[in-house]
């Protein structure tokens, strides 16, 4: 049997998985001091994994490989943007940081660079095998990124326990794919999602839900399967810890969503409460523990956690509710779409924060705005956009939000509406007591003595991008709509 | 089909066989107070399962079970227990003292597990002729119709590869690097 | 070789194998203090879905012989995965003269 291969459909992968290889190749040629021709080589070759994409979108239509398991929709190529872009800016604002320390720099981009291609191929997967394989690309090259500070014990701590978290949620996962293989003959998820109706009254469908719930809520760090996050996030490298929180655990929530979406739309009652269950859990926890956390890197761990709950509650409320899974699925996307830029965009503050202070206590950050007013503006802006503060990009993810549950209607779902409204209150209060440390406390003599240092230009231009995408969604929300609208695709012509 | 002519049959003893050499080396892989002694317990129990494996017809992928985990990656633990030094002596502290209510945990696992494959599948058999699937089958599958994901799957052993060597290298102390510039 | 077994072996002698290992897996991550034996816990519940996916496969006997395709790429993550683990394991040994996972307690759970 032999297979038409559309190669403009595969071109961001090629175009990333050439840049793999460049910038493998790149590295053995260069100096140490020159050693930042391979993030220059790395960004422009993510920056060109876009130009197809626009292509693709701007001709429309799907298109279908290998009997319908590897899909290029405009679903998929709304999430190869996100991940690209995400890539991109995690790209820039790493190059200052790890040229500052004696960390190995070719290898750094290449691993980085696996893990977008890893994302890229995950989001067109319609199969098990290859999302699976998507998903392990993803995160295998974290597991070693997140103990790059070789010689930082807590960096070591972090890495590992990421891993066996890592490995095991992969064991669970493929469990549950297996017994879903089993039942149903098949692994494409559309005859996966044929195969459901007779099969329905089945425990070990039932079971193999559940399996892969959990698979997934432990790559994506949902409660209560969570507890490696923070303590990750904080050994890691900060800018793979920007990574972390972005783009693989958007990768490893995408994964569940498509699952559940194509392949197992038919049992939505067993895997609507589960979701339910994660969203409620993970806003709640994620925020309660945020609010007793004085390290900055810490706070934005727990705090994307819960940013993951309100992700999920659309989702969830259509699915328990019983309706239109496609507007759900659009208002998750809008969500996630402007969490990645405000996200990054406040892990580039820390960055810039932390070489400010030299400390990454929110305690030490106090007066950081008379040290350094362009810095101070900074952090109020994305922490404001992520407490959903109008007229910042924030406030239109939590509106979308809103809005999907109410149309959702039913107790369970206004349930879930009260618990994520209580929330974003919390929210607001831990988001705003950083702020309030950086503008209204009164600097420690310490920090106004500490000399005034430029920032590298890589962390002005992250830090300047995520700015004006943050402003312009917030105050032109059409932009982000696009993307809700066009993600819905999936639900007509994918598969 | 009923227990008797279950029993009756000469395959069926093989698999009880090794099943309980599987199951028996598998529990003494997370029981043994010996790390060397678990890791070579997990050969024995790989080794069952491709025997499994040729019983299902797997010829190919019993093979690559043997080449791959047996004759690789069990001899890279071998080589990570023998450089991290672990005590390759008998040690009681190998093991946490939660040893009961885990027990019953994965009891209760097992129980649930083996409930709905059985009431999923009940008496189905399994359907194959004793001759093994084609290789060229395989061979076609993995370069056809799962290609990106062979190719992806090259791109996770290159980064293991890559990114295994950087970390765990041991890194020159700013001395040992001015002279290595000096020579 | 012309020999029919199929009909003499039933899919749930494996499966319930198959959940047997996973279980032991799960009870040896649940007891060992060792990073290098907690991988090899891994390891079994990792063959535990193989076992499951060449059963099926033999079961359904599919035309691309996709449950033996999926435990080929099974057992190569799996490599790979021990390869970015005792990566990790050497180098926290090298800092810390010890592969104990509980050990790791700077930052709480």
């Amino acid at each position: 049997m032999t297979f038409e291969i559309d190669y403009l459909a595969l071109a961001p992968e090629l175009v990333v998985a050439g840049t793999i290889i460049a910038a493998l190749l790149l590295d053995l040629f260069l100096t140490r001091s020159k050693k930042y021709w391979v993030a220059v080589l790395s960004v422009v070759g993510v920056a060109g994994g876009l130009v197809p994409i626009v292509y693709m979108l701007a001709e429309g239509g799907t298109r279908s490989m290998f009997d319908g398991s590897y899909v290029v929709d405009e679903f998929a190529l709304i999430l190869k943007i996100v991940f690209l872009v995400s890539g991109y800016l995690v790209l820039l604002m790493s190059v200052s940081y790890i040229e500052a320390d004696r960390y190995y720099q070719g290898e750094y981009y290449f691993l980085l660079l696996s893990s977008i291609l890893g994302s890229l191929v995950m989001s067109s997967s319609r199969d098990l095998i290859v999302l699976f394989i998507g998903l392990e690309l993803t995160t295998g090259p974290l597991f070693l990124l997140a103990g790059w500070r070789k010689g930082d014990a807590k960096s070591n701590e972090a890495s590992l326990k990421f891993f066996i978290l890592g490995v095991l949620s992969t064991a669970i996962l493929l469990y549950g794919m297996s017994l879903l293989f089993g039942l149903t003959g098949s692994v494409e998820f559309t005859a996966i999602a044929a195969a459901i109706p007779d099969l329905v009254s089945e425990p070990a469908l039932a079971l193999s839900v559940l399996f892969l719930i959990v698979g997934f809520a432990f790559k994506a760090s949902a409660v209560p399967f969570h507890f490696w996050a923070p303590d990750t996030y904080e050994g890691a490298p900060t800018p793979v810890a920007a990574y972390l929180s972005v783009n693989s655990k958007a990768a490893g929530f995408v994964a569940m969503l498509i699952v559940m979406y194509t392949a197992l739309p038919g049992i939505s009652e067993v895997w609507a409460p589960a979701l339910w269950v994660l969203a409620a859990l993970s806003m709640t926890v994620g925020n309660l523990s945020a609010l007793r956390q004085g390290n900055i890197v810490r706070l934005l761990a727990y705090s994307s956690i819960a940013q993951a709950g309100f992700m999920l509650v659309p989702f969830a409320a259509a699915a328990v509710a019983g309706s239109d899974l496609a507007q759900a699925f659009s208002a998750t996307v809008v969500y996630l779409v402007i969490y990645a830029l405000m996200n990054l965009g406040a892990f580039a503050v820390v960055i810039a924060g932390a070489r400010r202070t030299g400390s990454g206590d929110i305690d030490d950050w106090a007066g950081l705005g008379q040290k350094d007013p362009v810095l101070g503006l900074l952090t109020a802006l994305f922490f404001l956009s992520l407490a959903g503060i109008p007229p910042l990009a924030g406030w239109y993810a939590k509106f979308v939000m809103f809005a999907s549950v109410i149309e959702a209607g039913g107790i369970s779902t206004l349930v879930l509406a009260a618990i994520a409204a209580v929330n974003s209150v919390i929210a607001f209060y831990y988001y705003a007591r950083v702020i309030k440390a950086v503008w209204l406390d009164t600097p420690s003599e310490e920090l106004l003595a500490r000399p005034g240092r430029e920032y590298a230009g890589s962390i002005k231009l992250t830090l300047a991008i995520s700015m004006g995408l943050t402003i312009a969604i917030g105050i032109y929300p059409t932009f982000a709509t696009y993307f809700g609208e066009a993600s819905r695709v999936i639900a007509t012509g994918g598969g | 089909m009923t227990v008797d002519a279950w029993i009756a049959e000469p395959v069926n003893w093989v698999f009880s066989i090794v099943a309980v050499v599987i199951l028996f080396t598998a529990v003494r892989v997370v029981t043994s107070p010996n790390v060397v002694h678990a890791a070579l317990y997990l050969v024995a129990a790989l080794a069952g399962s491709a025997v499994m494996f040729l019983l299902l017809s797997a010829e190919f992928v019993a093979l690559v079970l043997v080449l791959v985990y047996i004759g690789a990656v069990l001899v890279l633990f071998l080589f990570g227990i023998m450089i991290t030094r672990a005590p390759t002596g008998f040690d009681e502290g190998l093991s946490n003292d939660r040893k009961l209510v885990s027990a019953a945990i994965s009891l209760v696992l097992l129980g649930v597990l083996s409930w709905a494959s059985l009431s999923a599948f009940g008496t189905d058999t399994v359907n194959t002729v004793g001759s093994p699937t084609a290789t060229e089958i395989l061979g076609d599958a993995i370069l056809g119709r799962f290609v990106i994901p062979f190719e992806v799957v090259s791109f996770i052993l290159l980064s293991a590869l890559i990114g295994g060597i950087t970390v765990a290298r041991r890194d020159l102390t700013p001395l040992e690097e001015e002279e290595r510039k000096a020579v | 070789m012309p020999y029919d077994v199929g009909s003499l072996m039933l899919l749930n002698q494996f499966l319930v194998l198959g959940a047997a290992l996973f279980s032991i897996g799960v009870y040896g991550l649940l007891v060992r203090r060792n990073a290098v034996l907690v991988l090899l816990s891994v390891e079994l519940m990792l063959n535990a879905v193989n076992i499951n996916l060449i059963a099926f496969e033999s079961a359904l006997v599919t035309n691309a012989a996709v449950g033996q395709v999926f435990s080929i790429f099974v057992i190569t993550v799996a490599a790979a995965e021990v390869g970015f683990g005792l990566a990790i394991i050497l180098m926290i040994f090298r800092n810390r003269r010890s592969a104990n996972v509980d050990e790791l307690d700077l930052m709480r759970w």
